[in-house]
Parts: structure tokens; sequence; C-alpha cells
């Protein structure tokens, strides 16, 4: 405290020395109060304080809050205490109203006063002291009050330097708090100039003050690029000596050189060749000035240098436009490498990681990959080991990935523990991305479950058997390999699951050896068995299934597996019941029947997709170094989640049987929908197929003579149309022929079933034609119902689409909000994803006709799961006969502009728009 | 079972550290100063649970005294253990400060390793420890010496020795009550209670055995006498009380006589507790009058309430006074009276006062005008006394002495019985 000064306040002193003697905590509230009562009388006291009583006064007041007390009282003295003369009166009060009056004083009124009276005043100690309180309150009440007179302040002419410099941050301040605080237009241009001014403090105050209006509106201060620079090319090009104030130690301002590169890295690189052949030289010089010789030999000069370049080389990187820049900073960079500073080798990493992702400085960072290797090893920290292994990640791509792999795999056995998980995840993806060979692939899989075991996820392990199922040419190789891996004495749970698996799948290609023979083999698995969680044994489990089909020979051992009491009287309900239904199987079944259950798993659906990688990117947030996609990709599909452990999907699925209502009950028309065919007597209804998309049952065509009503049920992917033709006329319909139809592209799609009708429907009576629908595969079109018929001796025709859609075999699905979310971030490739914008046709708060659109068109709508309540959320799975597509949706509304955003994303391109297409119609008429 | 016994000064640095059990760390006594002594906020439970390891507290003066423990322990076991070593080091060298332990701290670890084995409390009796841990060096004890020290520890009658010779045969009882009362402004009486001790100081020769009787209701009644006389003689209902280890418990339940053969010297024989009919011995009645937001006056009436012929001393009455007092005028009939600021509070003092008499005070309190919207919370205005008669009604009825084996008789034995009655919380809400 700078007013405890020889020649200060004794009695301030005095009490400070005495809190200080305090034996315990009781004595010094003791002395507090007493202090508090003194204070009290004096402030009380009728005869006036002068300023140096008062001074001493608050000060202790000031103390004792420190101290942790409450004080209540003393603001008054406090604020007459700024319209003194004195620096230090005035000082302490400021001091005392900075850090103890609260936004909501009423003294604020009087405080704003003697901040408007000091901001006025001619002496610019004065002004500094108003500028810091303002600043140090930061208020929103101050950034009102103080708004208008601080920019004035800044760009006046007649303002000091120091209060210009207290002005810029005092105005970054306020602009933190209210960003309204700065009004765009007239002070833009003249507060980018202060960029320009002769003073080295302003200009530094100023970048901040820059950068930060920057971030907020780039467009307007787009102005302060040439400046900038051409600021930043006069520090650079000087000599130390130029700067005397701002030099720090030998470096020239090296505070404003970095906050000017910053405020650079918020544009793009300048279009004007001028600027930016000036920005290339400006960063030039600063790489060369690295070459140099160290002017001195004390830690905080380097420490500056370092400062600036390594600003200087994220400029460069995020300029991305310089060849010459990005290879000079890559080699920059890789000096960094083996300097002994850590901090220094920490950054050079660091850095090199975004540069790695350059498609310019990629071959230059590769020329390191020697010393990073050698980092990854010798490294002591462990902060820089990772970095590394950022890097190393980062660099890979097909022509080294085998050597990274290897290294990785290598480091891996020694690695630390806490960044083992996220090294088992990069080495998998890089695996899989940039394997040649599937047989590498494997091997290196195995090796990581080897390695490190415990920190191999469910997903990495379901990869390399999708990959292997999928792939033929493997699968031999993959059964020998992990049949040579189970016989290590001691092998990691996650190498008993793919070794079960795939024993199961493919042990018949290696049975031919007398070494792996089929008893061979479920010995050494069921050696496993008992040292195995629950979920293995299940699995362990179907995999011996598997093996009473491939090897009937063996039967009898496995079916005394299932008998034993461990397994068919297991405490685990999940294991008894596969125990029990396997050896039911195999005992009771014939070898067809066996064959056909216990089939080769199909193989998993290719999908467009990276599970490993945003697993990798859930661990770590925001912090994930991209590993750049710049070469073909061949493998990459989407990790099944729920085809993993089970070999055979028994378990049923009950999701289900929340689903729409049996086949069977076909008569009964569902609740929301009652509208029986016939009883609708409108007039001239042409076709009205668009309604049909949000319900299932309703008049599908109507004029004077006939109407034709329709009723579906569905049921995964099966769908059943029961057509309902009413004769309205007194005469028969002769040669009465309904005729459906589908395009050849829609007829892979669906196959349609129809049952064969009259030829003749007697006046006034209705019957009825059932179509059945199986959906094969995703389709966008609809079948026409071509019909054609005599009346009164006068042929007609009738031709309308059959309302038969996609949506009719989405199963609706109950999720939680996080799992929605993860899954709606899985979709997240472009091409999974359709989304219009379109203006609402009803008004929007009729929400409940929205949502009964939604669910009509056989979603499940979430309810609560979507941050903002207004929001639709939409989830459904829907059913073909080939794959099941999971869809999901957001529908967010835009009240003021009435208009609606839908998102759907799904895992095939097709559907989703075409999904998007029909809810957007369907929704905007 | 107290895993070990720490001692430390205010500024947390340990005095004492005695480890009965291995499972205490040597993190514990760190533990207990970082989580205790210099915690952020004021530890106010006396038990604190610190990575499954209690610690029990006391603070007497500027001295912490924590028993450590990982097992689940009787805590009121510890407190009292906690309360006997303090008791004994008080008799060993008098008043507790850090300077008397730093002087003692040899005496201090021979006392703590005999009153705790492995983590048991053992023998805490003041006058049997000071016959075999004196502060006289080391002497060598004859081979019979150490025999009756050793028969003496480990017999029947732990608390006393053979062979006492005085030539005056004297007994002195106090009574001595401590009464707690809170009161509401209009003089209602919210809760009020006593609690008691007899203190018995014997210089009495040889083994003799004492019969001690009181007014209790109980052994008044149970004594077959008529239920008339037990309440002409105003018996006294007993809430709950407690012995010294010399009294025969199985007597005093199938007898209701309390008979003992007394230990030597000075020994708290008797602790009770009574919360009926209470003769509060003063009545405080307090006028709080707030005057516009900068004053308040204040009026305080003490009146006395026992036999005119009955003297009270040391009286202090403790009027609180609100946090934003800026001056305090006061004007007092009798005793003195002032304003301590480092308390907020005005003390009123007055050295004697006689029954059946009163007593007033009036104050005037210039308040400063703060910005807080709190008010005052007005606490209950608080006395100290002493005066010379029990409170609760309690009486010595007799004390016989009979010593078969030595010539002397009841009457031969001088007895002092004297009544003190202090104030415990004794509150008037105003």
């Amino acid at each position: 405290m700078p007013a405890v000064r020889g020649d200060g306040m004794r009695g301030l002193a005095v009490f400070i020395s005495d809190i200080r003697n305090c034996k315990s905590k009781e004595a010094e509230i003791k002395r507090i109060n007493k202090e508090l009562a003194n204070i009290r009388s004096k402030f009380k006291g009728d005869k006036t304080l002068d300023g140096y009583q008062k001074k001493k006064y608050v000060c202790k007041l000031l103390f004792i809050f420190l101290l942790g007390h409450d004080i209540d009282f003393g603001q008054i003295e406090a604020v007459n205490l700024l319209s003194s003369n004195k620096y230090t009166e005035k000082q302490i009060g400021y001091l005392f109203i900075s850090v103890l009056i609260s936004g909501n004083s009423e003294l604020i009124q009087l405080i704003v006063q003697s901040i408007k009276n000091d901001l006025a005043s001619r002496n610019p100690v004065h002004v500094s002291l108003a500028l810091q309180c303002i600043a140090n309150i930061g208020s929103k009440d101050m950034a009102e009050a103080f708004g208008q007179e601080i920019p004035k302040l800044l760009v006046s002419g007649d303002t000091l330097d120091v209060v210009k410099q207290s002005a810029a941050l005092c105005l970054l301040r306020l602009f933190r708090t209210d960003p309204s605080v700065i009004p765009s237009g007239e002070w833009t241009s003249r507060i980018v100039h202060l960029l320009n001014d002769q003073h080295m403090g302003v200009v530094t105050a100023a970048a901040s003050l820059i950068d930060a209006l920057v971030k907020k509106n780039p467009e307007e201060y787009k102005g302060c690029i040439s400046l900038a620079v051409s600021r930043l090319s006069r520090i650079v090009t000087s000599s130390y000596t130029d700067f005397q104030d701002y030099t720090y130690y030998f470096v020239p301002a090296p505070w404003l050189s970095v906050k000017l590169l910053r405020l650079l890295q918020n544009y793009p690189p300048p279009e004007d060749p001028g600027v930016r052949g000036r920005l290339s030289e400006c960063l030039e010089t600063i790489l060369n000035k690295a070459q140099e010789p160290p002017k001195s030999k004390k830690i905080q000069h380097s420490n500056a240098k370092n400062a600036v370049l390594f600003e200087a080389i994220s400029l460069i990187i995020h300029n991305d436009s310089e060849p010459n820049l990005l290879v000079r900073a890559c080699n920059q960079l890789g000096q960094f490498l083996s300097h002994r500073e850590t901090n220094l080798r920490y950054l050079a990493l660091e850095s090199m990681c975004i540069l790695a992702t350059s498609e310019f400085s990629h071959e230059a960072v590769k020329k390191h990959q020697e010393t990073v290797i050698n980092a990854l090893k010798t490294e002591r920290d462990v902060s820089v080991r990772q970095r590394a292994v950022d890097l190393l990640y980062a660099m890979c791509d097909k022509s080294n990935a085998e050597e990274i792999v290897l290294e990785m795999l290598a480091y891996l056995e020694t690695a630390d523990y806490s960044i083992r998980e996220e090294m088992v995840l990069k080495v998998a993806i890089l695996a899989e991305k940039y394997a040649t060979d599937y047989k590498w692939y494997v091997d290196v899989i195995l090796n990581l479950i080897r390695l490190a075991g415990d920190y191999v996820s469910e997903e990495v392990w379901y990869r390399v058997i999708q990959i292997v199922i999928n792939r033929d040419d493997v699968q031999g190789y993959a059964a020998k390999t992990v049949f040579e891996a189970l016989q290590a004495q001691a092998c990691h749970e996650n190498m008993v699951k793919v070794g079960g698996y795939i024993l199961g799948e493919f042990g018949n290609l290696i049975a031919g050896d007398a070494r792996s023979s089929p008893a061979v083999q479920l010995q050494l698995l069921h050696s496993k068995f008992h040292l195995c969680s629950s979920m293995t044994r299940a699995l362990l489990l179907s995999t011996y299934v598997k093996f009473v089909n491939l090897f009937p020979e063996i039967k009898s051992h496995v079916e005394e597996i299932f008998v034993a009491d461990s397994n068919l009287r297991s405490a685990d309900a999940e294991l008894q019941q596969r125990a029990s239904e396997y050896l039911a199987l195999s005992k009771l079944t014939s070898l067809d029947v066996l064959a056909t259950v216990l089939e080769e798993m199909p193989p998993f659906p290719e999908k467009e997709s990276s599970g490993l990688l945003n697993l990798l990117k859930k661990k770590r947030p925001g912090r994930v170094i991209e590993n750049p996609d710049r070469l073909d990709e061949h493998v990459k599909k989407e990790p099944r989640e729920t085809n993993g452990t089970s070999g055979l999907t028994l378990a049923s699925n009950t999701e289900q049987e929340g689903g729409s209502a049996d086949l069977l009950g076909l008569g009964v028309p569902s609740a929301g929908n009652g509208n029986g065919p016939t009883t609708n007597g409108a007039g001239a209804v042409t076709n009205n197929i668009q309604k049909f998309y949000c319900k299932n049952n309703g008049v599908l065509y109507e004029n004077d003579i006939i109407q034709i009503g329709v009723k579906t049920e569905c049921r995964s992917n099966l769908a059943r149309l029961a057509l309902f033709y009413g004769n309205k006329t007194n005469h028969p319909f002769m040669n009465f022929q309904p005729n459906v139809s589908a395009s050849p592209a829609l007829s892979l799609a669906i196959l349609l079933q129809v049952k064969q009708v009259d030829s003749t429907v007697e006046a006034g009576a209705q019957f009825q034609q059932m179509v059945n629908v199986e959906c094969v595969n995703d389709f966008d079109e609809q079948p026409d119902l071509n019909l054609v018929y005599n009346y009164n001796g006068a042929p007609q025709t009738v031709n309308i689409k059959l309302p038969i859609s996609i949506n009719k075999f989405i199963e609706p699905t109950e999720m939680n909000g996080e799992a929605f979310f993860s899954r709606w971030k899985n979709l997240s490739l472009p091409a999974q994803e359709s989304q219009k914008i379109f203006k609402a046709a009803h008004p929007m708060e009729a929400t409940d006709s929205t949502k009964a659109k939604l669910i009509g068109y056989g979603f499940q709508l979430l309810e609560n799961i979507d941050p903002n309540p207004d929001n639709y959320v939409c989830a459904g799975i829907i059913h073909t006969r080939s794959l099941q597509i999971g869809c999901l949706l957001r529908l967010e509304p835009n009240k003021q502009a009435q208009m609606y955003r839908l998102t759907t994303r799904s895992s095939v391109e097709a559907v989703s728009q075409h999904i998007t297409s029909v809810l957007c119609e369907t929704l905007s008429k | 079972m107290i895993g070990g016994l720490f001692c430390y000064n205010h500024k947390g640095e340990v005095l004492i550290s005695r480890v009965y059990r291995d499972d205490i760390g040597r993190n514990a006594v760190d533990a207990f100063r970082v989580n205790v002594i210099h915690a952020r906020g004021q530890v106010r439970s006396p038990v604190t649970n610190i990575a499954r390891t209690s610690y029990f507290h006391i603070k007497r003066s500027n001295l912490w005294l924590a028993a450590v423990t990982k097992q689940n322990v009787n805590a009121t076991m510890v407190f009292e253990f906690l309360l006997k070593v303090v008791e004994v080091m008080q008799n060993y060298f008098g008043k507790i400060s850090e300077e008397n332990v730093k002087n003692n701290f040899v005496l201090i670890y021979e006392l703590l390793d005999e009153i705790v084995d492995f983590g048991y409390p053992q023998n805490t009796d003041t006058g049997v420890l000071k016959t075999f841990i004196t502060q006289q060096g080391v002497k060598s004890v004859t081979k019979e010496e150490q025999a009756a020290i050793t028969s003496q520890v480990t017999g029947q009658i732990g608390w006393r020795r053979e062979g006492i010779k005085y030539r005056r045969n004297e007994l002195f009882l106090d009574v001595m009550e401590y009464v707690n009362l809170l009161m509401s402004p209009q003089g209602q009486v919210l809760s009020a209670h006593v609690a008691g001790k007899i203190l018995m100081k014997s210089y009495l020769s040889g083994m003799p055995e004492c019969k001690f009787g009181i007014n209790d209701k109980i052994a008044m009644d149970s004594k077959g006498k008529p239920a008339e006389e037990s309440k002409t003689k105003s018996a006294i209902a007993i809430d709950d009380c407690q012995f010294h280890q010399c009294v025969k418990l199985s007597k005093f339940e199938s007898e209701h006589a309390i008979s003992f053969i007394p230990p030597d010297g000075e020994n708290e024989l008797m602790r009770y507790r009574t919360t009926k009919d209470i003769s509060l011995p003063f009545r405080v009645i307090p006028l709080v009058r707030e005057v516009g937001r900068a004053k308040l006056e204040v009026k305080v009436v003490v009146k006395s309430n026992f036999k005119p012929s009955l003297l009270a001393q040391k009286i202090e009455i403790r009027i609180p006074t609100p946090l934003n007092t800026s001056g305090v005028q006061l004007i007092c009939m009798k005793g003195k009276a002032k304003y301590k600021a480092s308390e907020n509070a005005i003390v009123w003092k007055i050295k004697r006062m006689g029954g059946m008499k009163e007593s007033q005070i009036s104050a005037e309190i210039e308040l400063l005008t703060t910005d807080t919207k709190k008010k005052w919370t007005r606490p209950p205005i608080s006395m100290n006394f002493e005066v010379p008669f029990a409170p609760s009604g309690f009486k010595v009825r007799y004390l016989k002495v009979f010593e078969p084996k030595l010539n002397y008789s009841d009457h031969d034995v001088i007895k002092w019985v004297r009544y003190i009655g202090r104030s415990g919380l004794y509150e008037t809400r105003c």
C-alpha cells in the first residue's frame, strides 16, 4: 500500500502492527471491534475531519475489509475523498470505492459525478485515476455512464499519451462488459488510426482494444490490416536501440509485435499485393532474426524473441498461403525440436501439428519424423511426449504409415498410462486408414490388444471383426493369427473376445491343420472361459454353438459345456438363457435348421463414417489434431455398436414391441384416424395422396361415381394396404380391373403382392382388395394404381398413386437426449444430412398439429431433449429387408421470421433428402 | 481405543505428540492442524473426521488438545478422558498454558504413558498418580514401598492408600452449583437448569467409611418416612447424578445410601442436575427503546431475589450494543459501568448486593447510519454472579464417618459445609 510510508499515516501503521501481533483470532477480532467503534465515533463526531484523518480512517476500514470483515459504513467519507485535490487522498478514495462499492449502491450517482469531474480535469493524474476506477468497477452502469466520454478522450488531440493509454484499456474493459458501448461508424477509423500513434504505449494499448473489436466486427475494422502491417514492419526492421523504453532485453517492443501478429490472425492474408509483400517481408525478417546469434544470454531475451517468433509462425500457418514461409517456419521449428528448453520443444511440436495439416508444409514436416520419434522415446516430460504422439498422428500418411504405426506400437509398451488410451485409438485409426494389406491391419490390432488390452475400447475390436468379416481374403489369416495369439499363457480379455468371435466364424478355415483341430480350438477357448467376465462368457457360448454347426464331431464336448452347472444354472440370466437355448438348439434341431440359424454372419454394411475418430474427439474435446485426408480412403465403415457381442442376434428387439399394431388386427381402425373410408361423403375429391404421408387411413380418391378408400397397416418392413372400392351409383361396374404396378426402379426396392378381385361391383356395394408390400430397399417413388372399369357402358379409368412411401416403414424409436445427440453427431457427414429452410404455412403456435404431423409421419417425437424447448426432435428406424436405416430429425422454428429449419440425418443420403422434401411440403402447405 | 494424543499451541505448532497405536500415521498431526486449527472457517464441531480418522478436540486457553482414533470409539468417553487429562495436568502444575506445558513436557509424557495403555484409558486419579509419578527426580524406591504401590494400584481400593494419619481429622464439603437460565423480555422462564457438583476435601486417618445424606426425594421416600415429612423438609428432585468411583453403587441402588471410603485430599464426590423448583437469584428487566435511526435508549433493572441476610458477590451484567454504535452515555446508581468497544457490549459491575434489593442502569447509545438493511439481532443480556446458597435447594443432611480400627469416632471429626451458587449461562432476552 503506497500510503504507508515513512511520512504516511502513523495510526494506520500502528493498527496494522497491532493486528499482526495478535496472538489469536479472538484477540484480532477484539482489536478490530475496538478500532471500528473508534472510527464510528470519529465519523459520527460533530467536528469535521480533515482530509488526512478521513484518508487514514478509510484506509483502516479498507484494511479491515481486506481481512475479511464486513464494512457497512464509511462510503460517504470515501466519496468525499474523491473531491480532494491531493493525489494520495483521491487515490485512497478511489481504491476504497473500487474495492467496496457494490453496483447497486445508492451512492453510485455521487461517485459517477465525481468521476465525471475528474475526467474533465486538466490534471492528467486525476483523469488516469478516474479511468482506473471505471475499469476496476467495470459494471454495466459504468459502461452506460461513460461509454460516450471515453472514446472522445481516446481520440482527442490534446490528451496526454499516458491518459490515452489508460483510456484505451478502460474502453476495452467496458467493451467486454457491454459490447454496445462502442458505437460503430464515426469512431472506427479514428480508433484504427491509433495504431499510427507516436507513442508506443498508446499503440500497445490500442492493439489490445482493436483486437477485441475486430473479433466482434471484422469487416468494419478491416482498415487496421495495412496499418498493423506497416507498424509491424517498422518495429521488425528497426534496431533495438530505436525504442529506448520499449526494448526488452534487446528485443524491440515484443509485446506490441505479438499483439499485432495476433491481430492479423483475425483476417485472411491481405489481398493488396503491396501489403501482402510487406507482411511476408516482416515474417521473413522475424525468421531471419531467429537465426542470428543471441544478443544476450539472459533467459528474458530468448523468451521475448521466441514469443515473437512463435506468434509469427502461427500467423504463417494461419495464412497458409506462402509455401516458402511455411517451409522455413517448419525448419525453424525443427531446430527447436532438439532445443534443450522443454517449453520450446512443446511449442514446436504443437505448432508442427498444425503445420502438418497444411498441404504446403506437410512434406517438410515429414522430414522431422526421426526427431519426433526420438523425442517420443527420450523425452522426460509427459506433456511433450503427448504432443509428439499428436504430431506423429498428424504427419502420418500412406508413405510413412507403417513405420509410424510400428513406432507407436513399440512405444505403447512403455507409454505413460495417461496417454495410452488415446494412443491406442490413434494407432487403430491410422492402421485402418492407411492399411494397404489387411493382414498387416489384423496384425497391428492384435498387437495392440496384446500390448495394451486394458486401453482398447470396445469400438476398436468391433472394428477389426467387421473388417475381417467383410474381407474374405484375410479370414483364414485372421483365424490363424488369433489362434496363435490365444496360445499365450496370459492373454487379455479383449483378445479372448476377438479370438472367440473369429474362431466361431472362421475356425473351420484352420481346422485342417492337426495343431488347430476343432477339439484343440474348443479346448483352447474354454481354458480361458473361467477367467473372463460374464459378457465375454456369453460371447464364447455363442462361439461354442457355432462350433456345433462347424464341427459336428465335437458336438458332445460342446453340449457338456452347456450342461455344466456354471452355465446352465448360472446366476447371470443372460448366460443361463444362452446355455439353455443353445443346448436345446443343438440337441433338438436338425442339421439343416442348425446350419441356417448358425450361418456365417453377413457382411456388415459399409458406411461412410468414422466412429473411432468420434471417440477420439469425445475423449479430448477441442484438442484433436486432424489427420489430414488427402489420400484415397478405402476402408471407412461405421462400427456398428449393436452387432458386437452376440454373434447371433438372439435378444429380441424390445423396441419393436412398442411399434405398430399386430398384422392380424387389421380390421380395427386406429384411434386417431377413425374416418371410415366409406363414410366420407365429400364431393369431388380428387387425388389427395399428399395427405397420406402423415396418415394411414382415409379416402384416397373420390368422384361422383366411385370412392376409393385405403387403410394401411405396417409392421417393420412389411405393409398391408386394404383398398376399399365403393360404388356410389345405382349401376354396377363391369369389367372392374384394379392394376397395381411399380416403375422398374421401384420394383427393385419394394415387392408388391396384389389379391385378385371380382370384375363386377354391384350398385351401392363396397368391397376391399388387399395389397401386401415388402420393403427391400429405400425408395422415393410410389406405386401406381391403374383402375379400369365400365360404368353404364362407358369405360372409365382412374390413375392414382398408392400411398406407400418409405416413411410407412419407420418405426418410432424412443431414446434419451444423450443417445440422440451422440447418434446425431455420428451422422455428421454432409451427404448424410439434408436441410431445408421454409416458410411456415400455419401459425407456429399450433405445436400440436405440427407434432401430430411428425408423429403421423412415423417418427417418435422426443420431447424435452433439445436445449431449446421450441424445437422438435424426432427419431425413427426405417426397416427394409436388407438393412435398417436410422433416421434423426430436427425441426427448428424461428418464430420471428415464421420460418422453419428442417434438418434430417440418416445413414442413407437419398432417404434424408426424400424425407426432408416430403416433410417440407407437408408442413409448408 | 485412543490412537494418539496431540497438543498444539494457538499457532498450530505441536507441543505434545503421543501416539498409542500404529494405525495413526505421521501425517495425522498435520491433518488436524491444516483442517481444524488453520481452517478457513471456524470449526465448531468438537469431532472432526479427516480421511477416516476421527479427531476429538477441546480448547483450553490457547491450547488445543486433540485425541485421534481410527476406530469407532465412544465419543463421550474420549471427551471425559480429555477433561481428565486437563484436570491431572492442572493438579500437577497449575494453569494450563503453553509456557507450563513446555516447562513440564517430561512430566506430561510420563503421565500420558501412565494414564493410557495401548489406547485404553487407565487410572486418572491424581491422588494415586502422585504416589508414583513425582516431580522429585529419581529416587530409589524400597522393595516394600514398591510393593505397597503395586498392591494399591492393582487392589480393590485403588484411590486410597493405607496408613494415612492426621492429628486433626477434618472434612470439608463444598456444594457448587451453576444456574443456567434463558428468560423472555416479559420475565417468562424459557429454560432453566442447575448443574451442581460436590467437592470434598478429606483429611481423615486410616480407612474411614463415610455415609452421606442429601435431601433427594427418592432417597428420602425410600427411607420409609411419611410422605408429609419429606415434603416439609423440601426434598428436591434430582434429574440425574453421577458419583466418584469410591461410592459403592450397589448400595446406592439397593438402599439409596451414599456410602464410600473417601480418597485422601481434594476430590469431586458427586455431580447432579436439577430442572425443577429452581430459585433464581436475580431477575433482569430490560427496556430498550429505539429513538429514530440514530439513537437507542436502554434501561436495565436488576432485582435480587433471596434472603436479605445473604450477600451476592462478583455481579457483572453484560448488555450487548448494536454493531454501529458510535457513542455511549451511561448512568448507574450502583457499581461501575463501562462501554467496551472491543466486545460490543456495556459491562456493568457490582461488587456486592444484598437480598431483596434492586438497582438500575440507563444508557443512551448513539448510532451511525449505515447502508446495511440488516436489523440488529438484539443478543440477550447476560449476567455473572456468585451467591452463598444452592439455588436448586440442595441440602446436605448428614455425613457420618466410621473408622472401626482407629480410635476416633464421628464426633471427633470436624466437618465443614459450604454452599456456593454461581451463574452458568444466565441470559435475558431484550
